[in-house]
């Protein structure tokens, strides 16, 4: 199976809006792709619809050669699908241990049966994100960068197959960001796939294999990196709404 | 980020102490509470009959705040319908024994079933429904049942129901322990399983509970027909031990209103605050009622008051938080909650 994620005609709309108009994608297994657009392309309402948070109104969604358009969250969840939210969902009065316990206790396969396994594989998340000294402290004394941090080892914790980024990023320094890619980069060495989004451009160009861009809600182009950054509808999608 | 007071807690610290000290000290905790629950078995052959009496209506109440805990306090959908279940458990017994004559560990299945029942209709129903509109509709539903068991024939109608005498204050406070106890059992398995953890993350954020594998319906109506089984089967034993019921009488609201009071005061998603808020309350409100009779309800609204705003997280975060500066984590608190 190349494609772990294919998804085909996906439309959103808020009741006027629409969000998402008639999106097609593909991920292959083990890639990374990049999904840039400016603000309010609709980048998160598309990864929303990918692990079940949001239903689209049209469009079909095939994940490891299966249907999953209609299923739950937690069944996508189940069957792989791990994310991060741009707007973060913490659980703000468990420490930090537990905030990832979580993700190993219910992820991939429902998760680990034993509580004293799934801590041990949150343990090793936290570490590897660099939150392995923050482990008993409670999830909302996190500051920022450590909260984006959480975010990203609560993911990682459920043993995802299919990873969904949207923005880790932001708000981090030049330090960090570079923390942050080189995590990435050995998370898809591990096999698992992953669709970044991320307004970094640095962080686009240095892990993307491919890179699709979102404006007004449709897809403008897709390629490799390169081709896409030349691409004068990108230029103007992103120049266009800096100049005003 | 902010979240409604009643249901913040910190959890236990995810290790313990390591090691032999922390065996040793969860062994003796373990025996301490083992010895307390031995004392309070002999209590009926050591205190006179008030003080059954007392303990019957403490142990049925710690059971009625703990059976709230699970749905209110660990998974954060404040319930206003646990009244309905005590309602359901107390018909299920006096139907069973008035109607049909049958042994009362028959109505208390009966009870059981028809409170455990009705919770899961009732949670897959309203459990979508979030914070306040959860409250409201589960309140609006406590009125509709006492207005429908109003109306049943085979209830005793307005009328309600008198059960067969036993004169046996020792059996009922037994009975009422043995349940405060498996309870408060249940509660502590709750705080260290897979199952409960899972209820504490759809209290913390349901969303990302969600998204990160939880099966959130499944596992509210789980945790609301268990906070529906022991309220309900508090509710058999008080039938018996009262001999009558009605529908205003069991179907009350404000027995509701004491379970959240009981629980948010012991403090919401801890194993033991539920039945010390239960004794605490019950013990003021009894004392209040004999000093001071008329202005008694007065004086225990003003303790509920002082007490929210100086310790809103519970007497449970308290003995754990108050630290050697005693005074400071009231004043913390009544600070960082800007009352
Ligand atoms: N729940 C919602 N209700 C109404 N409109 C929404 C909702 N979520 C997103 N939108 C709108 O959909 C568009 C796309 O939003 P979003 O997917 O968040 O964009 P991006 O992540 O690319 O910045 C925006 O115009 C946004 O205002
Ligand atoms: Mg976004």
């Amino acid at each position: 199976m190349e494609n772990i994620l294919e998804a085909s005609g996906l439309t959103k709309r808020f009741h006027g809006l629409v969000a998402v108009h008639d999106v097609s994608v593909q991920l292959r297994r083990g890639e990374i792709l990049g999904l840039i657009g400016p603000n309010g392309a609709g980048k998160t309402t598309l990864v929303d619809m990918v692990n079940g948070t949001l239903e689209p109104n049209a469009g079909d969604l095939v994940f490891e050669g299966r249907s999953v358009r209609g299923l739950p969250a937690y069944r996508r969840a189940h069957l792989g699908i791990g994310r991060t939210f741009q707007i973060m969902k913490p659980f703000p009065g468990m420490s930090v241990l537990e905030n990832a316990s979580i993700g190993a206790l219910f992820g991939t396969n429902g998760g680990e049966r034993s509580i004293g396994r799934a801590r041990e594989q949150a343990r090793e998340c936290l570490a590897f994100v660099g939150l392995g000294r923050r482990i008993a402290q409670r999830a909302d004394a996190l500051g920022g960068p450590d909260r984006k941090r959480l975010e990203l080892a609560r993911a990682l914790a459920m043993r995802p197959r299919l990873l969904l980024l949207d923005e880790v990023m932001a708000g981090l320094n030049h330090v960090e960001i570079e923390e942050v890619i080189e995590d990435i980069k050995k998370v898809r060495d591990q096999g698992i796939s992953i669709l970044v989004i991320e307004h970094v451009m640095k962080a686009i160009t240095s892990l993307s294999d491919r890179v699709f861009v979102l404006h007004h809600g449709e897809k403008i182009v897709e390629g490799s990196c390169g081709e896409v950054l030349r691409d004068p509808r990108v230029v103007e999608a992103y120049l266009g709404r800096r100049r005003r | 980020m902010k979240r409604a007071g009643a249901a913040q807690r910190l959890p236990e610290p995810p290790e313990g102490e390591p090691g032999a000290r922390g065996a040793a000290t969860r062994a003796a905790r373990r025996t301490a509470l083992a010895l307390a629950v031995a004392a309070l078995a002999a209590l009926p052959w050591i205190g006179n009959t008030v003080l059954v009496q007392f303990g019957i209506s403490v142990l049925l109440l710690a059971t009625l705040a703990q059976g709230w805990n699970i749905i209110g306090g660990y998974t954060g959908y404040p319930s206003f319908g646990n009244s309905v279940f005590y309602g359901l458990g107390a018909y299920g017994v006096a139907i069973a024994m008035v109607q049909y004559e049958l042994p009362f560990w028959v109505g208390m299945l009966l009870g059981l079933g028809l409170g455990v029942a009705f919770a899961g209709l009732l949670g897959l129903a309203v459990l979508r429904l979030k914070g306040h509109h959860f409250a409201i509709c589960t309140l609006g539903l406590a009125l509709v049942m006492t207005a429908i068991v109003s109306n049943l024939e085979i209830a005793g109608g307005n009328i309600g129901l008198v059960l067969p005498l036993l004169r046996s204050e020792v059996l009922f406070y037994e009975l009422a322990l043995g349940l405060a106890v498996l309870a408060t059992l249940t509660v502590l398995w709750l705080s260290r399983s897979r199952f409960g953890l899972g209820l504490i993350a759809i209290r913390e954020n349901e969303e990302g509970a969600a998204v990160m594998g939880v099966n959130t319906t499944f596992y509210k109506v789980i945790a609301f027909m268990l906070s529906a089984a022991f309220t309900a089967l508090a509710g058999g034993i008080y039938a018996y031990h009262i001999t009558y019921i009605d529908p205003v009488g069991v179907f009350d609201v404000v027995l509701n209103v004491k379970m959240i009071i009981m629980a948010v005061f012991g403090g919401p998603g801890s194993v033991l605050g539920p039945v010390v808020g239960a004794l605490i309350l019950s013990a003021t409100a009894e004392v209040l009622a004999a000093r001071l009779t008329g202005a008694a309800s007065l004086f225990f609204g003003i303790v509920i008051v002082v007490a929210v705003v100086f310790m809103p997280r519970g007497i449970a975060h308290l003995v754990r938080h108050i630290g050697p500066a005693g005074w400071r984590y009231f004043i913390d608190n009544v600070r960082t909650h800007r009352l």
